[in-house]
């Protein structure tokens, strides 16, 4: 609860209230959320752009990293001369599983730094 | 969807709060015009300058929009908005250090367009208050919310806020003991 308050000055702050009925304040707002919209869409329309510009540069040398990667990733790391055994060991045997435990050690150990 | 200005008119609050939360602007331009008072006069009472109260209000408004996603509870959009406008005033004022804000508004305390003479002698009284003094005043006689609210709105501790309260009441009484003398003079 309150207590202390001058019931003079309450009346004060009362009587001190404007009224704004007009619609013009609204609408004021409503025109700079307006703008502003315009101006994000344009912001994203030319960001979109650039995006679309810049993958049509890169495409091709993209396309061509990823051909090497699927020919690379799945390369085994020791030759084994049984076929059926190299199969079943090709998810640990490879360029791939060694670069993904590669990423889980570094996460692991930056997280053991970070936390 | 679009929706009549009068039907919008005649649609209670939470009505208007879920159609803007779904973007629709007509609904949110008459919460806008619904609220605007009770905002810009607690902007004028934070700042004592119209101009700066309005754009600080427009401010909220927008911000308002911004958000209205996060106002889960349609009723809660007083409190809700309220919280807007202090956090705009009290980045405003982090924003503008007091010796900068002294240069920049020595002819702003004279800007009160659309301000009742009482409007502007309450205005003048708070200027004498210190920032915090003054906010804690207003919400407590303006928003007439208890020491407890303005704790947990200002994040005062509330020692202070009852200080601010007493000392700050003691000396708007002084500054405007003629309004208390004239009341006494019509009994």
């Amino acid at each position: 609860m309150n207590t202390g308050h001058d019931p003079k000055l309450m009346a004060l702050f009362e009587e001190a209230e404007a009224e704004f009925g007009d619609t013009a304040f609204a609408e004021d707002i409503m025109r700079v959320i307006d703008g502003q919209r315009r101006k994000t869409m344009l912001v994203w329309s030319a960001a979109m752009l650039v995006g679309i510009a810049c993958l049509s540069l890169v495409a091709s040398p993209v396309v061509t990293a990823l051909g090497m990667a699927t020919e690379l990733l799945p390369t085994s790391l020791v030759s084994i001369e049984s076929d059926w055994l190299q199969k079943l060991l090709a998810p640990i045997n490879s360029i791939a599983a060694a670069l993904a435990l590669g990423i889980l050690a570094i996460r692991k150990f930056i997280r053991r730094i970070f936390d | 969807m679009r929706y009549s200005k009068d039907l919008l008119a005649k649609s209670p609050e939470s009505v208007l709060v879920g159609l803007s939360r779904a973007g629709n602007r007509s609904a949110f331009a008459e919460l806008v015009t619904r609220r605007q008072t009770w905002i810009r006069n607690l902007m004028r009472r934070c700042c004592g300058d119209s101009t700066l109260a309005d754009d600080l209000s427009q401010q909220v408004f927008m911000q308002a929009w911004r958000s209205i996603r996060q106002l889960h509870d349609a009723e809660r959009l007083g409190p809700w908005l309220k919280r807007l406008a202090i956090n705009m005033w009290l980045q405003y004022k982090r924003r503008n250090d007091p010796l900068r804000a002294a240069d920049e508004h020595t002819d702003t305390n004279t800007s009160h367009q659309d301000q009742t003479s009482v409007g502007m002698d309450l205005d003048r009284a708070l200027a004498t208050l210190a920032d915090e003094a003054r906010l804690c005043i207003v919400l407590s006689y303006h928003e007439r919310m208890t020491h407890a609210e303005i704790e947990s709105l200002t994040g005062l501790p509330l020692g202070t806020i009852k200080s601010h309260i007493r000392r700050g009441t003691k000396k708007l009484q002084e500054e405007l003991s003629a309004y208390a003398e004239t009341a006494e003079e019509m009994k």
